[in-house]
C-alpha cells in the first residue's frame, strides 16, 4: 500500500488529461454542429467529462470539497440546464439549422488555432514539481474559454450564444480545479446559483426574442445604433 | 447586525412586494424598505468613521471607509428613485405604456415584477459592496445583471428585448473574464494562506500580503478584471450595452444603472487596483487605466455630439464619466484617489437627478428625440427645465458646482504627477462633451417655444426631483464634515496611505 501513491498518481493524472482531451474535442464538435438539440446534449456530455474531471482530482488529491462542485456540475449542467433548453426548443419548435457566420471547415481551423493559443498562455502556469494531479488540464481549460468566445461571435441564434458562454464557463471550472483546486465552497455555490438563474433568465429572453420576432437570429436584432 | 440588516431589509422588501396585492401595498413596501436601508446606510457609514473597519461571520463581511460610501450613494440614490417611480409607474399605468387590458391583472404583474426586482438589484449591489470575499463580489456582480435584466425588458418593446439582449450576452463575457481574474487572483496568492480555507480570496487577507503574491499572475489577473469590470462600468471599448439599456429601461432602474451599478463596478475594479499596485507598483495598473479611461472620455466625445436622443445622450456621457473615474484611479495618489472619491459621490447625485428629469420630459412629450419636442421645456413644465438645466451645468463640470472641484482635482492630480498628455486630453474631451452636451440639452429646454401645454402636478415625481436637486446645490458649496471625513477616508483606503 505505501508504494501504492505514486503509481496511483501518475494513473490518475492520465485519466485527468485523456478525459480533458475528451472535453477538448467536444468543445470543438460544437464548433461544427449544425443541429441545435445535438449542440444541447453535446454539451451536457462535456459537463459530464468535467464533473468526472472534477472527481478524479478530488479522490487523489484528498481533496473532499470538490466532490461537492463535482456533484453540482452534475446537477446543474449535465441535468438541470439541458433539460431546460431541450424543453425550450420543443416548445419553440425549431427545426431549423445554425447557420454559423464562418463556415464549418474554417470554424474548426480556428477552433485548432485557439486551442495552441490555449498551450502556449498555459505554459507561464506549468509547475512540474507542484504535488497532486490535474495541471495539464489548464491548457485544455483556456483552449475552451478561446473556442467558447469565438462560438458565441460565430453564432447568430440567440440559443447556440447561450450555450457557447455555458461552455466557455465550463472552461473557467476546469481552470479553478486545475489551478487551485478549486475555488473555496461558498464561492462555488455562489456560482453554481449563478450559472442556474443565468440560464433560466437567458432561456426567458431566448424565448421572448422568438415570439417577437418569429426567429432567434439575433442578426435581426439592429434597430438600437448611435 | 448593521451588515446583517442591510442584506436582509432589501430581501424582505422584495418578498413583501412578490406577495402584496395591489399597487398601493407595492408601492408603501418599496418605500419603507428603500427608507430603512438608506438609514442603515447612514448608521453604517457613522460606525466605520467611529470604528474604521466593520466585519462580521470571521471577516466574510467587511466594510471599510470605501464599501460604507459606495453603500451610502447606492441606498440614497435607491430611496429617491423609489419615490420617483411611485409617480413614474402610475403616470405609466394611466397613459396606457403598461399596455391597456380591462382587467388590470398584466398590469399589476408587471408592477410586481418592477418592485420586486428592484430591491434584488440594490441588495445584490450592496452585497457586492460588503462582501469580503472576492469570489462572492463577483457572484454578487453576476446578480447585479441577472437582476436588472428584466428591468431593461419592463415594457417588452421590440427594441428592449435587442437592449436585454445586448446586455446580457456583453454582461456575460465580461463578467466571465472577471471570474477568470478573480481565480487568477486567488491562485497568486494561494501558496500564501493555504489552498482551501475560506479566508485565500478575502481581499483583507490578500491586501495584508499583496507585496508576496505572484506577480506574473497578477499582471494576468488584472488585465482581466479591468477588461471584466469595465465592461460593466461601461469602459470603452466594451460600453456598447449602455447607451441600448437605459434608453430602453425605466428610467427609474435606468438612473440606478447609470450612478449606482457604475459605482459598484467601479469599486470592483478599485479593490483589486488596491491588490496590483501592491504588488506590482502603481505603474502597471495605472498605465491600463489611463489607457481604457482617456479611450471612454474620448469615444463619448463624438456620440454627444452628433446624438439625437437624450436618454441616450446621457448614457454616452454616463460612459464619459466612467472615463473620467478611471483615469482618476490612474493618476492615483492622494490627489487623484481624492478626485475620484468626490467625483464619484457629485456623479451619482447629478447623473441620478438627470435621469430623474429625462423621466418628466419624456413622460410630457411621449418621445426621446430632441427634433420631435416642439416648443421648450422650460414652459410647459418650468421646474423640470430649470433643474435639467442645472443638472447638465453641473455635470459638464461648470463652476460653482461641485463636479468641477472633483475634476479639477483629477486634472491638479494629472499635472502634478508629470502625466501632461494625459492633463491636455482630459481638457479636450471634457470640452468636446461640454460642447455637444450643452448644444442640445440647452436647445431642448430654453429653445423657441411652440405651443405651450401646461403641465399636470405630479408630486412624488417633482418631490424627488426637489430633494436631489438641492442636495446638488448644497453640496456645490458645502459638504457636511462626517461626509467628507468619509469620502477623504475612502480615498486613503484607494491610494493606501
Amino acid at each position: 500500500m505505501l508504494m501504492m501513491p505514486v503509481l496511483d498518481l501518475q494513473f490518475g493524472e492520465r485519466i485527468v488529461t485523456l478525459m480533458a482531451a475528451l472535453v477538448l474535442v467536444l468543445q470543438i464538435a460544437m464548433v461544427s454542429q449544425r443541429w441545435i438539440v445535438l449542440h444541447i446534449r453535446i454539451f451536457a456530455v462535456q459537463s459530464l467529462f468535467l464533473a468526472m474531471i472534477a472527481a478524479t482530482i478530488a479522490w487523489y488529491n484528498h481533496a473532499p470539497h470538490i466532490y461537492i462542485a463535482a456533484v453540482l456540475t452534475l446537477i446543474v449542467k449535465v441535468i438541470l440546464v439541458p433539460i431546460l433548453f431541450e424543453r425550450l426548443v420543443t416548445r419553440m419548435e425549431i427545426h431549423e439549422e445554425i447557420e454559423p457566420i464562418v463556415n464549418v471547415p474554417l470554424s474548426v481551423l480556428i477552433a485548432g488555432g485557439l486551442t495552441l493559443v490555449g498551450y502556449v498562455v498555459a505554459e507561464s502556469f506549468y509547475r512540474p514539481d507542484a504535488p497532486g494531479v490535474g495541471h495539464n488540464a489548464l491548457a485544455v481549460a483556456i483552449s475552451l474559454f478561446l473556442i467558447g468566445f469565438f462560438t458565441m461571435i460565430n453564432r447568430r441564434k440567440a440559443l447556440t450564444q447561450v450555450l457557447a458562454l455555458l461552455s466557455l464557463e465550463n472552461g473557467l471550472f476546469l481552470a479553478a480545479i486545475s489551478l487551485t483546486y478549486g475555488m473555496p465552497l461558498i464561492v462555488e455555490l455562489g456560482i453554481f446559483f449563478d450559472v442556474l438563474v443565468a440560464a433560466m433568465v437567458l432561456g426567458i429572453l431566448v424565448y421572448r426574442i422568438r415570439e417577437t420576432f418569429e426567429s432567434m437570429d439575433v442578426s435581426r436584432l439592429r434597430r438600437l445604433r448611435g | 447586525m448593521l451588515l446583517i440588516a442591510l442584506l436582509l431589509i432589501p430581501v424582505a422588501t422584495a418578498a413583501a412586494s412578490y406577495f402584496a396585492r395591489r399597487r398601493a401595498a407595492m408601492e408603501a413596501v418599496n418605500l419603507a424598505g428603500f427608507g430603512a436601508i438608506f438609514l442603515v446606510a447612514v448608521a453604517l457609514g457613522a460606525r466605520v468613521l467611529a470604528a474604521g473597519t466593520v466585519s462580521l461571520a470571521n471577516g466574510f463581511f467587511y466594510a471599510d471607509a470605501l464599501s460604507a460610501l459606495v453603500i451610502l450613494l447606492t441606498a440614497s440614490v435607491a430611496l429617491i428613485c423609489a419615490s420617483y417611480s411611485i409617480g413614474y409607474l402610475r403616470d405609466d399605468q394611466q397613459s396606457g405604456a403598461l399596455g391597456d387590458d380591462a382587467s388590470g391583472k398584466e398590469q399589476l404583474a408587471q408592477l410586481r415584477m418592477y418592485y420586486t426586482l428592484t430591491p434584488l438589484f440594490v441588495f445584490s449591489m450592496l452585497f457586492m459592496a460588503v462582501a469580503n470575499n472576492l469570489g462572492v463580489m463577483w457572484a454578487a456582480m453576476e446578480a447585479t445583471t441577472l437582476a436588472s435584466i428584466f428591468l431593461v425588458t419592463f415594457y417588452g418593446k421590440i427594441t428592449s428585448l435587442e437592449a436585454a439582449w445586448k446586455y446580457a450576452m456583453i454582461g456575460g463575457v465580461g463578467l466571465s473574464m472577471a471570474l477568470f481574474g478573480t481565480l487568477v487572483a486567488y491562485y497568486a496568492g494561494h501558496n500564501l494562506t493555504g489552498s482551501d480555507a475560506l479566508s485565500g480570496l478575502n481581499w483583507s487577507v490578500l491586501a495584508q500580503h499583496s507585496a508576496q503574491l505572484d506577480k506574473t499572475s497578477m499582471r494576468l489577473a488584472f488585465v482581466l478584471i479591468l477588461m471584466g469590470y469595465g465592461t460593466k462600468a461601461g469602459l470603452a471599448p466594451m460600453h456598447t450595452w449602455k447607451p441600448d439599456a437605459y434608453s430602453e429601461a425605466p428610467i427609474p432602474s435606468a438612473a440606478l444603472l447609470s450612478s449606482a451599478l457604475l459605482n459598484c463596478a467601479l469599486y470592483g475594479l478599485i479593490r483589486f487596483y488596491i491588490l496590483t499596485s501592491g504588488c506590482l507598483g502603481a505603474e502597471y495598473p495605472s498605465r491600463l487605466l489611463l489607457l481604457f479611461g482617456l479611450l471612454s472620455m474620448g469615444v463619448s466625445v463624438p456620440f454627444v455630439l452628433v446624438q439625437k436622443n437624450y436618454r441616450r445622450l446621457l448614457a454616452y456621457h454616463t460612459i464619459d464619466h466612467a472615463g473620467i473615474m478611471a483615469t482618476a484611479l490612474g493618476l492615483g495618489g492622494a490627489l487623484g484617489s481624492l478626485g475620484l472619491m468626490l467625483h464619484m459621490t457629485f456623479h451619482t447625485i447629478a447623473k441620478a437627478l438627470l435621469f430623474l428629469c429625462a423621466g418628466n420630459v419624456y413622460q410630457h412629450f411621449k418621445t426621446d428625440q430632441f427634433s420631435e419636442i416642439k416648443g421648450s421645456v422650460i414652459r410647459a413644465m418650468p421646474l423640470t427645465g430649470v433643474v435639467f438645466l442645472m443638472a447638465m451645468l453641473a455635470i459638464i463640470g461648470m463652476p460653482p458646482f461641485s463636479l468641477f472641484q472633483s475634476e479639477f482635482l483629477i486634472l491638479r492630480a494629472a499635472f502634478d504627477g508629470g502625466h501632461a498628455l494625459t492633463g491636455v486630453l482630459f481638457v479636450v474631451f471634457s470640452a468636446g462633451v461640454f460642447a455637444g452636451a450643452l448644444l442640445h440639452v440647452g436647445g431642448m429646454i430654453l429653445g423657441p417655444g411652440g405651443d405651450t401645454p401646461v403641465a399636470a402636478p405630479r408630486p412624488w415625481r417633482n418631490g424627488s426631483l426637489l430633494a436631489l436637486a438641492s442636495s446638488l446645490v448644497v453640496i456645490g458649496f458645502w459638504v457636511p464634515a462626517p461626509l467628507f471625513e468619509l469620502i477623504s477616508r475612502a480615498a486613503r483606503v484607494v491610494s493606501g496611505q
